[in-house]
């Protein structure tokens, strides 16, 4: 593979995943292969690598919403590849990005209680653990705000899941880490 | 400190104090290895949770949250479409008039003639009706007043209204006359006299649903108590 063509396909990887084209972010694996070819792979690793000088990563999630290090042929093709943010965000970043104090310890709550739950949780019960630390009104506007942003999703019988972009964004095992063992300074 | 004098109880001490945060770094490895395994009592969550500030728990999720990035953009099918649309879109001039036309549409009476002209009725079949109903009106009045209610008024509400709608060509063609009791504010019905044929008269009978289940109950009040 010729520098050039090496080039052009980096860059034809980074808009398919940077630039939004369906309801959700990023790509999936079979569009990358019939955009990239092939050796798509190889085309993301290296874009993992320029990518890391600008403080972002990518993110392989499968179908099932986990993500799993490595994955096969089949499951690569499925999975969806999104770019992230390599290191945490601070507070002012966060609050650049829009983000304020109060929402962030709501979806806290919220994605801990569900995730602890084995990943379902009453709504009820959810609005019930948030009341005691915020307004009713506060939590209902969150909790519909965070549902259609994709971090939760809920069903008819008003039950709470994670959703895409909390299985994307969250590292759930290293978030119930720092609450469950009070790693918070 | 100060009183500590044998090197003996220095040493048993913090033997004792090592053993202790021994047992409190074995609980943390538990808890953390739980957590890394997501086989976490949910209660334990739940407690800590409750126990941690806003900050705390901002922070808590911060650390383990690596936002997706990503940018909107117009697609080049978004851009085609928008097109397709702007070009079969009528001039807003015309668009004004259809909507013009739409809101002078008003609910409005139907008559006869209009009723024949939309094929809901056929004139024949509607003077046939007519001239059944007069019959019925002779027969039924002999001649005298009967009342009006009992006269129009059927099982069914549909049955009735036309009835009533029929009673009162009747009437504007001249052939039956509608008289109200001024005292009982009873209203009667009786076949016209010839002289006064060709004579049509106005008199306003109101009539919707619970005018029609009132007298039907009513009539059939009565005719139980006839019988």
């Amino acid at each position: 593979m010729s520098e050039e063509e090496l080039a052009r396909k980096l860059r034809r990887a980074a808009h398919l995943i940077l630039f939004q084209h369906h309801r959700y972010p990023g790509a999936k694996g079979w569009e990358l292969r019939k955009v990239v070819g092939r050796d798509y792979m190889k085309v993301i690793k290296l874009l993992r690598e320029k990518l890391s000088d600008l403080g972002l990563d990518i993110k392989i999630v499968s179908e099932e919403g986990e993500d799993i290090a490595s994955l096969s042929e089949m499951q690569l093709d499925k999975a969806r590849f999104y770019v992230v943010s390599k290191h945490p965000l601070t507070f002012s970043e966060a609050a650049l990005a829009g983000w304020r104090l109060d929402s962030l310890a709501v979806l806290a709550v919220t994605i801990s209680f569900i995730a602890s739950r084995h990943g379902k949780a009453p709504k009820k019960e959810v609005e019930k653990m948030l009341s005691e630390k915020f307004p009713e009104w506060k939590v209902s506007v969150e909790l519909d705000r965070f549902i259609k942003k994709g971090y939760l999703s809920e069903d008819e019988e008003e039950v709470l899941y994670l959703g895409w972009r909390t299985k994307a964004e969250v590292d759930l095992k290293a978030l119930l880490e720092n609450i469950a063992g009070g790693q918070t300074s | 400190m100060p009183r500590w004098k044998l090197v003996d109880d220095l040493l048993l001490d913090s033997e004792a104090l090592r053993e202790l945060s021994e047992v409190v770094k074995l609980q943390s490895d538990w808890v953390k290895h739980r957590a890394s395994r997501m086989f976490i009592d949910p209660f334990l969550v739940e407690t800590k949770l409750k126990l941690m500030d806003r900050e705390q728990l901002a922070k808590a999720f911060l650390r383990s949250w690596r936002p997706v990035i990503s940018t909107e953009q117009l697609t080049f099918r978004r851009l085609k479409e928008a097109y397709d649309y702007w070009a079969a879109l009528p001039p807003l001039l015309e668009r004004k008039r259809e909507l013009m036309t739409q809101a002078e549409v008003e609910v409005k009476h139907l008559n006869l003639e209009e009723l024949i002209k939309m094929r809901l009725l056929s004139r024949e079949e509607f003077e046939r009706s007519l001239n059944e109903m007069y019959e019925e009106l002779v027969n039924a009045s002999r001649g005298g007043p009967i009342n009006y209610w009992g006269f129009v008024i059927k099982d069914s509400f549909e049955e009735s209204a036309l009835r009533a709608y029929m009673a009162s060509f009747l009437v504007s063609q001249g052939r039956a006359e509608i008289f109200i009791d001024p005292i009982q504010e009873e209203i009667f019905i009786k076949p016209a006299k010839a002289e006064d044929k060709k004579m049509g008269r106005s008199i306003v009978v109101a009539f919707n649903y619970s005018i029609w289940e009132k007298e039907l109950e009513r009539i059939k009040h009565e005719r139980r108590r006839a019988s």
